[in-house]
């Protein structure tokens, strides 16, 4: 596999090993781990700081209630598991498939329909709930995404394939956030593209006819 | 059973002696933890316990500010330790970070559940701590569970008492192999053969009926 070049923040990461982030975000987060030994041995890392430091202080407990706490966990019934079932290896786009990390294959049951969008690309929606969504957007040959800024946050992960932007190339495995005060215009050459997103907010298109875009870019993108 | 009180009574002092924190070090935690994993040892639990309610009970009431959820906290923390020690492995970490993961999942969920969403992530799906996948390696089995529950129905019962008995601790309670084994006193591999041919005979009666 390629080498990575673009990763998650350490701030990132951090908030992704205490639970802090977005599901759907830490979806994203956790399918780059799977594809990135770095971020993981990061990860591991922080897991270890995180619990030293959490797991440090102790709160006394009344010896009755301590005891209580003992003597009914002994007595429990092992917790009830439904067995999962393993995750999906493959995401399919018409005759295409692609091979997928297990933290992304583990939610492909609840992946939408793709749906073709102008300009070459594809999106289908991928919802954990009402409020913590992602899409699968896939770019084919010579495909760009019109200019656009962020409300909120855009994190991005290639799963397979290229695209450029005005700052770099990114293949995969390559994470990238981008703030509310970035714009980038997203494009394939040559070869086709398959991201994961997330965006915590609508896209705002910047330039020439994909302003038109803007009053539907809630339908397109989120 | 003369023997027994007097062995726990040491073990007992030998845990007051070793509750000092600078004795409890990642490998002491980690052979308490293999002994509640291979022998179901109540008194290891019991040190292990100790030591973790107070931190996790520190660690939850930061977190909710509410005793009462801290409390619930530890005791389903604490209830998968007791339950799931066969899945730490000391090649993954020290007990007390895998004991902060199951922890810090078990936050999250406490959390998602006041919002009452519908068919909601758990945080097994975005962090596998306690997941069988992660700990089993074993080709075989990992193919095994993509048979899903429902897909199962009630073909089980058709099964040779043996196979059904093996099918319903995994499928239907959830237990891991090493624990069938465990609890039928039969050798891992006898469980993991019967699961195979269980599974075997479901596939052929599944695809008879359809
Ligand atoms: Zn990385």
């Amino acid at each position: 596999m390629s080498k990575i070049k673009f990763h998650p923040s350490e701030e990132l990461l951090v908030n992704y090993v205490s639970g802090q982030l977005n599901a759907a975000l830490a979806v994203v987060v956790g399918t780059h781990l799977d594809m990135c030994p770095r971020c993981r041995s990061v990860v591991h890392d922080i897991e270890v700081h995180l619990a030293t430091r959490e797991l440090h202080q102790t709160s006394p407990m009344a010896e009755p209630e301590l005891a209580a706490m003992l003597e009914s966990i002994l007595a429990s019934e092992a917790p009830m598991v439904a067995p999962k079932s393993a995750p999906e290896e493959n995401i399919i786009l018409e005759s295409k498939s692609f091979k997928v990390p297990p933290s992304l294959g583990r939610h492909a049951s609840r992946m939408g329909p793709w749906s073709k969008m102008p300009g070459g690309l594809w999106r289908a929606p991928l919802e954990l709930n009402a409020d913590e969504r992602m899409h699968l957007i896939y770019m084919q040959e010579n495909a760009s995404v019109p200019e656009h800024t962020h409300r909120g946050s855009e994190a991005t992960l290639v799963l397979d394939g290229v695209f450029s932007d005005e700052h770099d190339e990114y293949r995969d495995g390559d994470f990238i956030f981008l703030d509310a005060t970035q714009q980038h215009t997203p494009h394939t050459t040559d070869e086709s593209c398959l991201t994961l997103a997330f965006l915590d907010a609508p896209l705002h298109f910047t330039s020439g006819v994909a302003r038109l875009l803007n009053p539907f870019s809630s339908l397109f993108f989120r | 059973m003369q023997v027994m009180p007097e062995k726990r009574n040491t073990r007992q002092y030998m845990s007051t002696v070793r509750r000092e924190p600078q004795e409890m070090t990642p490998e002491h935690l980690g052979q308490l933890l293999a002994e509640v994993a291979k022998s179901r040892s109540r008194i290891a639990f019991g040190e292990l316990f100790r030591h973790f309610a107070p931190r996790l009970q520190s660690f939850a009431t930061r977190q909710f500010g509410n005793e009462q959820t801290a409390m619930d906290l530890v005791q389903e923390t604490m209830t998968n330790v007791w339950h799931k020690a066969h899945l730490f492995s000391p090649e993954k970490g020290s007990p007390t970070t895998w004991i902060f993961t199951i922890a810090r999942n078990i936050r999250f969920d406490i959390l998602r559940k006041n919002k009452h969403r519908q068919n909601d992530v758990s945080a097994e799906d975005l962090w596998p701590v306690l997941s069988e996948e992660m700990s089993d390696s074993d080709e075989e089995f990992a193919l095994d569970k993509n048979i899903l529950l429902q897909e199962i129905g009630e073909y089980y019962l058709q099964l040779p008492d043996a196979q059904r008995e093996v099918v319903e601790q995994i499928y239907i309670e959830g237990k891991s192999q090493q624990e069938v084994s465990d609890t039928l006193g039969i050798p891992l591999g006898t469980v993991k053969s019967r699961t195979r041919l269980a599974l075997q005979k479901l596939r052929e009666l599944i695809s008879e009926q359809n």
